[in-house]
Parts: C-alpha cells; structure tokens; sequence
C-alpha cells in the first residue's frame, strides 16, 4: 500500500524527455522534491531514440543515459511511468494532478528484468520505438536503455497463451492487472510534454505514408542508432544498401499550403549530422541535401556545416515539388532548382529522407486554461521577463512544448523552468 | 597479444588544458599513430628529473610535455617546470641519451593541429 | 602507515575492470571482447567485462552489484572522456557503500577509438595497455575523503545586461545574497536604447527597466555600478573578488559562487571593410536602428542632411567569414561562425523602416536566410510583402559597393535566386549587418585562466551535458558571453546559470577532490627544499611536531591553501610530499605498465 507521503510533491513534471529530466535534476538539486510523470514505459522521451547528436556528435544515449539513472537514482526524485496525466486542477494551494497508472500487467516490485518473458512470447509487434522499422514481442522491455527496466505487456496483441507466464521465474505475470487511477498534490508544476513529428502524409505530393523508400528522419535516426533495428543502413523495400540518399529539407515547416508557417529550428542540422553519419557508414554513398535555407545558427553549427561541405556532401538550393517512384521503387524527387535555370529535373535516388517538422504534442492541456499561441504551442506570459511563465500561476513549461528548438536550447529552458518553480514555492507557499 | 615492436611515444597532459586538448582532437576525428599513450596529471611541474630519465630507460622511447604555457592555472608551476626540464636535459646528455626524445610544449584545450604536428615530430624522432 | 590521512584496508584488493562499447563509438574499432579477456588474466584483476553502455543504469547497476555482491573494491572504467562521465561513476560508487576514489576512468573513446580509425589492432593494443595503466594506478590508491568547504552564500555576478540582471533576481528570490558588478554606470548593457525588439514588439529600454527596477528594489541584491574587477582568488565556496569601486577605492567581496555575464560587442567593421568608413552613407545595423529611430521626418529617412529612397542591406558581416574568401585585420581569427541573431534582426529591422517610410527602395543581399524562431519566419514573410528585393548571394562570394560621384553607391552581387544573374543596386546608404563578438574581457580571461573556444566566447564544459558551468567549478555562464542569443535565448541561459548556483549553495557546504598535498611526517627529513617550490603564501610550511615519540621538523600543508599543483613533490627525494590521488609511485607504475606492453 503506498503511503499519502507519495501522493504528495513539490514540484511535479509531465513529461520526461531531456527538457523534463534536466527540470527535476535542477529542481532536486536544490533541495525540493519532484514527481516526475512519463506516459510512455521509460523515461528518456525522443531525445533516448536519436543516434547521435550535432554539434558534437557524441552518441545521444551517451547524453541521456546518465540524465535518467541519475533521476532514477535521485533521492528526491520519484518517477512514475507508463501513466497518464488526466487532469491538472488548480488550488488554493497548488495543483491537484489525476493520473492513471496504466497496467504493464507485471507485479512490477518483484520483477527482476530477466526477459525470460520476452524471449518466451511467441507474438511480434511493431515496434514504436523503431519507428515502424522494426518488431519486437508482445510482451517485452520497451529498449535496451530503458528506465526502468520492466516490461510491457500489449493488451492489444496478446494472446494469452500463457508462455511468458510458464516461464517468469517470480510470477510476475498477472493478465488481470487493472488501471490504477489517483491524485497527486503539487505545489507547483512543469510542463514539458515536448512535441510530435509531423505525419508522413501531411504533405501529398511527397507520398511519404505509400512510397517505401521514403522515409521520415525519425526513422533515419533509428537506421544509424548503434542499437538500430537492422544493425546497419538498408532501405525498406530489399534490404538493399542504398547509394544514393537524399534529404528534403522543409518537408513539412516552413509552407503555409500545410499550415505549418514556422520553421522547426532542428531539420537543417539533423539532416546535416544524418549526412554526416551516413558519409561515415556509406563511403560510397552520394548524398544529396535538397534545401530552402541552411539554418546553422547555433554555437559551433556554422562550423559543423561547413565541415559537412568539405566531405563531399551535395546541397542543392532547391525546392522539391513532388516525389514518385520508379519500377524498382527507387523514389524520383522532382526538383525546382534556384540555380543554374529553372527547368524541373527529375533526379532518382535509392532512398529519401523527409525532414519532418514539429508540431505541438497536444492540443488540450489537461483540462488547464492556457495560452497557446497560434500555432498550438504553448505562450510564455512574460518573454523577455521570465520566459517559462503562463498564464497560469504555478505552471511552467520548457522545451519544445514552447515552440521546436534544439537539445541545447530546451536544456537551457529546463534550467529557467526550474529556477521560476523553485522561487515560485519559495514565495507563495 | 604480442608486446607492440613499434616504439612507444608518452604524453603527458594537464587536466586543464592539453588533456581537452587531446579530447578535441578525438572529437574532431582527426588521427594519429596508435603508439601515443596519454596520461593526465594536475600539472607535470610535480615529476623529477629521474622520472624522465626512469621512463626513457625503461622502454619509452619518447615523451612528449604538453604543459598549459601562460595558461597554467598553478602560479610559478611553469618556469618551474621549464627549469626542469633543462637540467634534466642536462643529466640526459651526461648520460649519452638523445635529448629531442624528451619534448616540453604548450598545448591548449583546442590546439588540435599543434597537438598532431607534436605528436608527428616525435614520431620522426623516435622512428630515427 | 599508508600515505596520506587515509583509511588504511586490511581488505585484500579487488579490481573488477568494465569496457564501455559506447554502442559502438568504442566496440567499433577497439576489439572489446579482446579486451576485457586481456585484462581477465591480469594480476589483481578479478572481474574484467564489457557492456553496450556503461553509463546507463545498466551499466551502473552492474558496477553496484559486483561492488556489493562480489566484494570489489576497485573499480576501473575504459569509456570515453572523464569530463563526461566521471561523476557518475562517482555517484554509482556512493550508492554502493564504496569510496568514490577508488575508481579509475579510462579514456579509449577520444583517445582511442575516434583517433585510430584505421588501426583496430593498435586501437587494441592501445586500450589494454592504457587499462593495465588504469589497474596500477587504482592498485595504488587509497580511500581519500572530500575536502569540505563552507560555502559562502553569497553570488557574485559580473555583467549588469538583462543575463546578469536576470541571473541576480533569480538566485536573490531563492535567498542567496548576490553582489551584481557592471563597470558602467548603468545597467543593460546593450539593450540600453530605445529601439523595439523582435519578437515582442516592445522597446529594449522597457525589457532593462523592468529587470533593473526589481533589482534596484531587491533587498537581497548589492548592485555595484563602475565597478571594475581587478582579480579573482579562490575556489567554489570561497572567492575572492577584488575590485575598484564607484570612489576609485580597492574593496574585495566573498562569494561562493561567481556568474559571468559580461555579454558581447557588435562587430565593428574595419575601415575599408565592405567600405566601412570611407562614407557615412556606410553604416552597420545598430547604428541604422539609432539613425532610424532618431529621424523625424515625415515621409522619408534624412540622414545627415541627405533623402534616403534606397538602401541595401548586406548580411553576415563579420560573421560566416570563410579563410580565403574574407580578410580579418592582421592578428584577427577569422569569424567563422553564425551570429544567430542578426538575420530576424535585420528583418525586423526592415519591417519598421518600412512602416515609417513605406517608399523606402530596400535590397537584402544574403546567403541564407536564418529566421529560425517561431514568430521570424512570419517577420521574413512580411518582409517579401513589403516589396523588399531579396538578393541571394552564393556562399563564397562577397556584394562589391562602390561609390559613385554623386555620392550614392553601386552595390553588386550575383544573385541565385534570378540564376546567377548579376544584380546591381543603386542605393544611397549601405547597412552592414554585423554580428556579435564577445566583450573584451581579455583581463578577467588572463586573471581567471577562463577557457574560450576557438570563436573567442567563453567555452561551456559540455553543450548539453554541462551546458553553463566552466571546468572551474563554482564559474557559470550566462548569456552573450558563451555565444550569441536573442533576448529570449539570453534570459533561459541567465535563469539556468541561477539555478546551478542556487543547487551549488543549497547546503551550507561544498564538497571537493582532496588532490591536494599530504606529507608522510615519517619520510620527511625536514630539508624544506619543498617550502622554496611553492607559490602560495602559507599553503606549506615547517613545524615541528612529535613523531614517533620525538620532536622533528616537518612539513605541513594547509589545506584550504594548497592548490595541489605538485611543484613540491619534484624536489623530494624521500618521496615524503605527494599529490593525494595523484602520487609519483601511482604514475611510475602507470608508466612501466604502458612500457612493458
């Protein structure tokens, strides 16, 4: 039985991707207690999922692994996963936060990670974390560096046959488990729900959700990740290595004709480090970079372009207006060049890449009245004052969930979220 | 494993500056030969004269001081150290030993090309 | 007796080694497996294993529970670099009951693997010999315990622009004192003017006003306008800031914590530079915003005595500069990288000349235009309605001005976007729109020892992992002075500066690496060749002092004073003086096992 100690904080999170977890290791460190509250299996958000990492190009695990055992480990830090957070009610004193603990139908205290039960399952499943481009069992931990280690049973998939049950050396398996609703007191809260990639259909005339070899950068990411799904980089369709790689930038930011105006800060420069990657597994691979403007704006990122430039690297200024396939499915990108005159070529290529935008993770807030601006993120109340103020006293947010930008950047906004709710509880409670 | 024949170069770097210096080098990709053996200390004014000398007896065959210069952190630690080395090279000549396989320079936190050309003079050295 | 206050094991010594594969950074080139078998059969080794990534809990976990269940008391890491993730090997250590000194990190990351691509067998070779290293050393090693420092709880901040003002009313508001130094006498920095900023629309003077008054007002708050710092002593917990003050007085504060704000300069163009000073018709972008501002004429822009109907805007001035294409000053770096902000700001820019002068005929010469943030975009879209010609040039070459007699000027670029045809503007002022530089704080850089990158801003330990602290502990960063940022940008920077500060003082004390100098009173002979080698006033003296029964002189080190540079220990003969952690037999044997490899 847990005690109502638990169901009460000083600060409590949603969301626990880099911007959350470096929030609670700010807020923690300086003496306050945190509830951290992750809707996925692990903690880690998109950030544990990428290869590696611009400018620096140090593996993303390298980042992010230490960030979560060390919230894993804090003292003064608890993490709930796999629950979602249903509704944020403001107090007199603070935040009333419901949450639901949804069922891994595991006893999760006495599971030892063994992976007994994974091995037993006889059902795959695509695997969310690959992105599609993989499958994993029906029942299993949801990554190799997953906080916490226990894993997860799909309701949707299972079959009950009981295999992973023979075989759990604890009897942790328990088909019957329920959801486990409750509320959680905070004084105050953070919000770093972070964001989603735009969907690979959002722009028709690049046929990202029918044309195989077409892939979003998410997915790329997962091809060069060092625990990727197939060990190496190969195109969907044949398993063929591909030589020819292309990237469209802007795939779906900066074009009103989708309704996405802005610019997601972060494609130029992951296409560039994809590039760069790519250049290093394929040495002889072409590839080319289909770009508007190359955003290198932040500190080292100039350099990291031209660095780019110097191994061969193709950009091209050039928009693209349609993608089709050939034959052998290799994708053919219809391109308006800027330079060299004006007439459409067709170029084929073996795989493209589409540089998916960002867009705002939700569009309801938890029930909270809060500003967001026009396109769907949430408004900082006082910008040049304080930036990770809302509208609403108490609540803070940081990272994407305030419009894309960077590792960098939403590490930089964790901290300011972190200071606001830390002086926050210091004056009003 | 087979002891390595090619002869073994030593570098000796300080946690301020040359050690990130030679973690830049890394970061940037850039390369070297794999006969280098980098060890970190505070500050490389702490080794005596015979530890030099030790070293170079017994089986390295070149080291390299990558001190931090002006940027030292610790007052009075360089041209301590630089006076150091000088009579060590003196002791080394009294010993008929070849004084260039002992090298003092300044490598800063990214200083990566000086780092390779050190690194490559010594090789010469040592190759000789 | 062991050296050192130590406490002495009568434990046999247990090395368990771990081989990080860094998911492939490392296993890639360095044979792993080889590896780890290698180092099996060593002496004293009694677990030597490799794993995908040692820092995840895994990882961690693994450490722990042959710490607690297999009775290892020495821990060897090969991984990458120490700066990234030497305390969290560290803090595992502590959760296990196990002295965090007890554990060696070995580099076979940045040191190794990424510099031996084309040498997997030496890569190998390299890494076992550097483990074996790693194994002597950590043989050699004693349980040591954290020097702690009573920490002042006072931060001292030096830059009065928005980061410091920021910085100051974040760690004032978490009760901390806070001593705010600007050498000017007043406060905001470069936002001091009347200007509007993107994307608020409000003036900069506004942004100042708001932050500079809750300062003024804040009890907890000393604001020391001209002020100069002269030098700073000390280390985190217990700084010493010694400054001129407003009456040209010497005074010193105590910190426990020191934030540099002291923000950046616009880049001034030399003369001749896109033809900088040879007409005031050629001007940069903070002063065409002053030029703007100030005019109040009705229907067009009158600058000294002359109608303004055209006006081209050029691009990257002092920033993106490429070697062989720009010419810095002689002893000038080349400005490599990007300004971040000078392209909205340009922009916006345009976009207020336009609603003041609609007429105005504007040409913007760029390469790529980087109007990143969520509200810029919408300002360039605005800017393309507003009948502004965009030129793009490509990125090697630079729009050549000339000035014609009629004093207007022929600014020519090629442009990309009508293929490659040649443009020419006839324009009557030229705006330079230059980038940012860091503040000429080269005194405090030389006095501090501060590290900066290649670019001249102050260099961060880690982007990401370490992202405001300096490699001294106690030095945060905030704003400008690490790189350019918007208002926005600088103000998150100045807040999380604030929030490592607050953390670093939350208890009364901080703990630090005991690397300082110890003295075996045993082996001291009392020569005191060893006073003579150091530079710090009263870190190390002679006393005499009762030793096995007799009184001797020895030496005697003060703790709060030694730095622990080891300029003692070189003239030593009986090897009484060492390094704690960091000891002449620990690096002799280091050496002879890297020889004998």
């Amino acid at each position: 039985m847990k005690s109502d100690l638990d169901k009460q904080t000083d600060v409590l999170i949603v969301g626990s991707g880099i911007a959350g977890l470096q929030s609670a290791l700010d807020i923690a460190d300086s003496g306050l207690n945190v509830t951290i509250i992750e809707r996925s299996p692990s903690i880690g958000g998109k950030m544990i999922s990428l290869s590696k990492v611009f400018p620096t190009l140090d593996c993303a695990s390298c980042i992010t692994t230490p960030k979560m055992a060390a919230v894993a480990n804090h003292p003064r830090i608890k993490t709930m996963t796999y629950t979602e957070v249903n509704t944020i009610r403001k107090t007199a004193d603070g935040f009333d936060v419901d949450v639901t603990q949804k069922p891994r139908f595991i006893n999760e205290d006495e599971c030892i990670s063994c992976k007994k039960c994974e091995q037993a399952c006889p059902v795959y499943v695509d695997d969310n974390f690959e992105y599609g481009l993989g499958v994993k069992k029906a029942i299993s931990i949801p990554f190799t560096n997953a906080v916490p280690q226990l894993p997860v049973l799909e309701e949707n998939h299972c079959i009950r046959c009981g295999a992973c049950a023979r075989v759990c050396p604890k009897d942790c398996i328990d088909y019957l488990q329920e959801p486990i609703p409750q509320t959680i007191k905070a004084k105050a809260v953070v919000a770093a729900t972070g964001f989603e990639i735009a969907s690979m259909g959002i722009k028709p005339e690049y046929q990202g959700e029918t044309l195989t070899n077409v892939i979003s950068s998410l997915q790329a990411e997962r091809l060069l990740a060092p625990h990727g799904p197939y060990g190496k980089v190969l195109r969907p369709s044949d398993g063929k290595i591909p030589d020819s790689i292309a990237y469209v930038q802007c795939a779906s930011s900066r074009d009103q004709s989708i309704g996405i105006p802005y610019c997601s800060r972060v494609c130029c420069m992951y296409a560039i480090k994809q590039a760069m990657l790519l250049a290093g597994a394929l040495p002889l691979g072409e590839i080319t970079i289909y770009y508007m403007d190359i955003r290198a704006f932040g500190k080292g990122y100039e350099q990291f372009y031209a660095q780019a430039r110097s191994m061969g690297i193709n950009f091209v200024k050039a928009k693209v207006a349609k993608i089709s396939e050939d034959v052998d499915r290799n994708p053919i990108v219809r391109i308006d060049r800027q330079e060299e005159g004006s007439i459409p070529q067709d170029i084929t290529h073996d795989l493209v890449v589409l540089s998916q935008g960002i867009l705002p993770s939700r569009k309801d807030f938890f029930g909270l009245d809060i500003t967001l601006n026009e396109f769907g993120f949430v408004q900082s109340n006082s910008p040049t004052y304080s930036p990770a103020k809302t509208n609403i006293n108490g609540l803070f947010v940081a990272g994407v969930i305030k419009g894309p930008k960077d590792i960098p950047d939403t590490i930089m906004e964790a901290g300011s979220a972190a200071i606001d709710a830390i002086n926050y509880i210091r004056e009003n409670l | 494993m087979t002891k390595d024949s090619r002869p073994k170069i030593l570098v000796i770097t300080t946690s301020h500056s040359s050690y990130p210096g030679a973690n830049a080098v890394g970061q940037a990709r850039l390369a070297y030969d794999s006969n280098t053996y980098i060890i970190r200390v505070p500050d490389p004014v702490m080794f005596p004269e015979e530890f030099y000398i030790k070293a170079l007896t017994n089986g390295i065959a070149g080291i390299i001081i990558m001190s931090s210069g002006s940027d030292c952190p610790y007052e009075g630690a360089y041209p301590r150290l630089a006076a150091r080395i000088q009579s060590t090279y003196t002791k080394m000549k009294a010993l008929n030993m070849n004084i260039n396989r002992l090298k003092i320079t300044t490598i800063c936190t990214v200083c990566t090309e000086s780092f390779l050309k050190e690194i490559a003079n010594m090789e010469k050295v040592v190759a000789a | 007796m062991s050296l050192l206050n130590t406490v002495e094991s009568a434990e046999p010594k247990k090395i368990a080694v771990y081989v990080c594969h860094c998911g492939g950074n490392i296993s890639d080139i360095i044979d792993v497996k080889k590896v780890a078998q290698t180092l099996s059969q060593y002496p004293q080794v009694s677990i030597a294993t490799e794993y995908a990534f040692m820092c995840s809990s895994n990882g961690q976990d693994m450490v722990i529970n042959d710490i607690t269940n297999q009775g290892v008391n020495r821990v060897v890491i090969a991984a990458c670099s120490p700066a990234l993730h030497e305390t969290t090997f560290r803090n595992a250590l502590k959760r296990a009951g196990l002295n965090i000194y007890l554990y060696e990190h070995v580099n076979i990351r940045e040191q190794a693997s990424w510099v031996h691509k084309q040498d997997k067998d030496g890569a190998t070779h390299k890494a076992i010999a550097l483990i074996k290293a790693g194994v002597e050393k950590i043989i050699r090693q004693d349980a040591l315990d954290e020097i702690k420092i009573i920490a002042n709880q006072r931060v001292a901040i030096v830059g009065g622009g928005i980061a410091g003002m920021r910085a100051a009313l974040s760690c004032a508001r978490a009760g901390l004192k806070v001593s705010l130094f600007e050498k000017r006498s007043t406060l905001g920095g470069n936002l001091n003017r009347e200007s509007l900023i993107y994307p608020t629309n409000q003036t900069a003077q506004s942004v100042v006003d708001q932050l500079g008054s809750e300062v003024k007002n804040n009890p907890n708050i000393d604001l020391l306008l001209n002020a100069k710092i002269v030098s700073v002593n000390g280390f985190a917990g217990s700084f010493q800031i010694n400054f001129i003050d407003l009456d040209s007085k010497e005074q010193t504060i105590g910190s426990g914590v020191i934030i540099l704000a002291t923000g950046f300069d616009h880049y001034k163009p030399y003369e001749g530079e896109y033809a900088y000073k040879t007409s005031p018709f050629i001007v940069t972008l903070p002063d065409f915003t002053k030029i703007l501002d100030q005019s109040a004429q009705p229907k067009a822009l009158l600058y000294e005595g002359k109608t303004i109907k055209n006006i081209a805007f050029i691009h990257c001035v002092g920033s993106r500069q490429m070697d062989g294409v720009d010419t810095p000053l002689e002893g000038k770096n080349l400005n490599e990288y990007c300004s971040r902000v000078c392209c909205t700001s340009a922009i916006f820019t345009i976009n207020n000349l336009k609603i003041k002068y609609p007429n105005t005929g504007i040409f913007d010469i760029y390469s790529d235009m980087r109007t990143y943030g969520l509200e810029h975009e919408s300002l360039y879209e605005k800017a393309s309605k507003n009948d502004v010609l965009f030129i793009r040039r490509p990125l090697e070459e630079r729009p050549q001005i000339e000035q014609r007699p009629d004093g207007t000027f022929n600014v020519t670029s090629t442009d990309v976007l009508s293929w490659n045809e040649q443009i020419e503007a006839n324009v009557d002022m030229v705006v330079l729109v230059t980038g940012m530089v860091p503040s000429d704080i080269s005194d405090l850089v030389d006095n501090m020892k501060l590290p900066r990158s290649t670019d001249g801003f102050l260099q961060e330990v880690h982007l990401k992992l370490r992202p405001v602290e300096l490699a001294n502990k106690g030095i945060y960063i905030a704003g400008t002075s690490q790189g350019p940022m918007d208002v926005i940008e600088t103000l998150n920077a100045a807040n999380t500066a604030g929030v490592k500060a607050v953390s670093l003082l939350s208890l009364p004390e901080i703990l630090m690496d005991p690397f300082i100098a110890v003295v075996d009173d045993d082996k001291c002979t009392g020569c005191g060749l060893c006073i003579s080698e150091c530079s710090y006033d009263g870190a190390l003296t002679m006393t005499d002092k009762i030793v096995n029964g007799k009184t001797k002189k020895v030496a005697q080190v003060n703790g709060a004073l030694c730095v622990g540079c080891g300029a003692c220990v070189a003239v030593c003969q009986p090897r009484a003086i060492q390094v704690a952690g960091w000891t002449l037999d620990q690096f002799e044997a280091m050496v002879d096992a890297i020889a004998k490899e």
